[in-house]
């Protein structure tokens, strides 16, 4: 994928696949594409080139040097496969926790109503949320806020998770908590992408790590790959959070 | 004449006044919304026809409007005016001033939107209509009671602004017993009036507001 922002390319023809059950996650300093690159892939950003495929059908392609995206319908499906957590949340506020769980699987994907609710039950069950269920979203830390979030994305049952940051707003004891949900939807073999500064986290729970900077990526590799013989920049990079 | 038959003569122009005052509601708060979208459109004709007509709305006297409306059928088109229409123009030239102001108080609480709250309910799969109706617009009213407050305490006492057209609402008929007994009295009773009008509108207004706080 390439993608510009005012004429500065942010992408710079970036390539990556993900295999089912696989977790990846992405490292890099601030500004260097890895959101972008998140929300060109979740098409909240559209890109200026390239391709976008999901599960063998394209959502965008190329075309005499333009990108092309599918059509309303087409997108909607492809929609279904993948869900996206914020780094900020981005709960509806005016919704309780049961509704913001609840509200898309049943007017989006037309689940009956007590359908919808048993299958929110379970998860909130699963995230340690059962007593929140009536709560509102200001009522909430931000631990729990970003496990209501991650409770959202999943009960449309996507085939893939994003996640954009999802600790950074957190502070140390509450990025804790949300860590220990991605690890057990790990075990689970859910296959995420994750955009994350957890440098530890990122190498006991990835499949892959990549390493990006100035909208290309640098280095690429097993946990094992990048942590035990690191190039120069990355080195450096992690250096810094390890120091 | 006894203070208790002037308040009842103005009570029978009360309830012109509260039938300016609903249907005006009625009609120029959905209307704000649609010339709302025109504002925030992105195709410029829309947008700059929106602006101009905001513009003159909000930069000419409702007065000189009521009488706009009111004698333009006649003078612009060669339609006699029947009687009828005298109602009819009061709440058009209310309707048509109201919605721009409206207008500009929902662009106002649809522009504070977060971009995140778009985003999350996009990739949720939300269509656009639901995203709006669902997802923004109970936000947007919430953000925008008090504005819309003021706005309508502003109409209670504006519906007087109808004796231009010698409307029978209750400034009309307090201004005609005033002159008919040279006493200020009735135009302080109708004072009195609105002041109560207003009340019972705050006090509703507050009541709405107390039921959206369940979130912050």
């Amino acid at each position: 994928m390439r993608k510009c922002f005012d004429n500065v390319e942010v992408l710079k023809d970036i390539s990556l696949s993900v295999k089912e059950g696989e977790v990846v996650s992405i490292i890099g300093p601030s500004g260097s594409g890895k959101s972008t690159l998140l929300r060109c892939a979740t098409m909240l950003e559209k890109m200026d080139g390239g391709e976008l495929k999901y599960l063998g059908e394209a959502a965008a392609w190329e075309e005499d040097g333009r990108c092309i995206y599918a059509g309303k319908q087409k997108k909607k499906e492809i929609r279904k496969h993948f869900g996206l957590v914020f780094q900020n949340f981005n709960l509806f506020p005016h919704y309780s926790v049961m509704k913001n769980i609840t509200d898309a699987p049943i007017s989006v994907d037309k689940v009956p109503k007590k359908e919808a609710e048993e299958r929110a039950m379970k998860l909130l069950c699963q995230l340690g949320l059962e007593d929140k269920k009536d709560a509102y979203p200001y009522q909430l830390s931000g631990g729990q806020q970003q496990r209501v979030s991650i409770a959202r994305a999943l009960a449309l049952q996507p085939k893939i998770l994003f996640f954009d940051e999802p600790t950074s707003a957190l502070d140390p004891e509450l990025t804790g908590e949300v860590l220990k949900v991605i690890r057990e939807l790990a075990r689970e073999h859910m296959t995420m992408i994750i955009v994350t500064h957890e440098m530890q986290f990122a190498k006991e729970l990835s499949d892959r790590i990549i390493f990006m900077e100035q909208g290309v990526i640098r280095q690429e590799g097993t946990p094992e790959e990048i942590f035990a013989n690191p190039n120069e920049r990355v080195k450096e990079f992690i250096g810094k959070f390890t120091a | 004449m006894g203070i208790t038959t002037i308040f009842l003569q103005l009570a029978k122009g009360m309830g012109t006044t509260v039938g300016i005052f609903v249907l005006t509601l009625l009609f120029s708060l959905p209307l704000g919304l649609v010339l709302s979208f025109g504002r925030m459109s992105k195709r410029g004709l829309v947008k700059g026809l929106s602006k101009f007509y905001i513009s003159v709305m909000r930069g000419t006297p409702l007065m000189l409007q009521l009488i706009v409306v009111y004698f333009s059928p006649y003078y612009v088109f060669g339609i006699r005016i029947s009687s009828g229409y005298r109602f009819t123009a009061v709440i058009l030239a209310f309707v048509l001033n109201y919605a721009a102001y409206f207008a500009e108080i929902y662009r106002s609480g649809i522009e504070s939107m977060p971009m995140g709250q778009y985003e999350a309910a996009k990739v949720l799969g939300y269509g656009k209509g639901q995203t709006f109706f669902k997802i923004i617009l109970p936000q947007v009213i919430k953000r925008i009671l008090p504005p819309v407050t003021n706005e309508t305490i502003t109409l209670v006492k504006d519906t007087s602004l109808a004796f231009v057209l010698a409307e029978a609402e209750m400034f009309t008929i307090a201004k005609q017993i005033a002159a008919k007994e040279t006493s200020v009295m009735p135009l302080m009773a109708a004072g009195v009036f609105y002041y109560l009008f207003n009340l019972v509108v705050a006090f509703g207004m507050e009541y709405i507001e107390k039921r959206m706080n369940y979130y912050r």
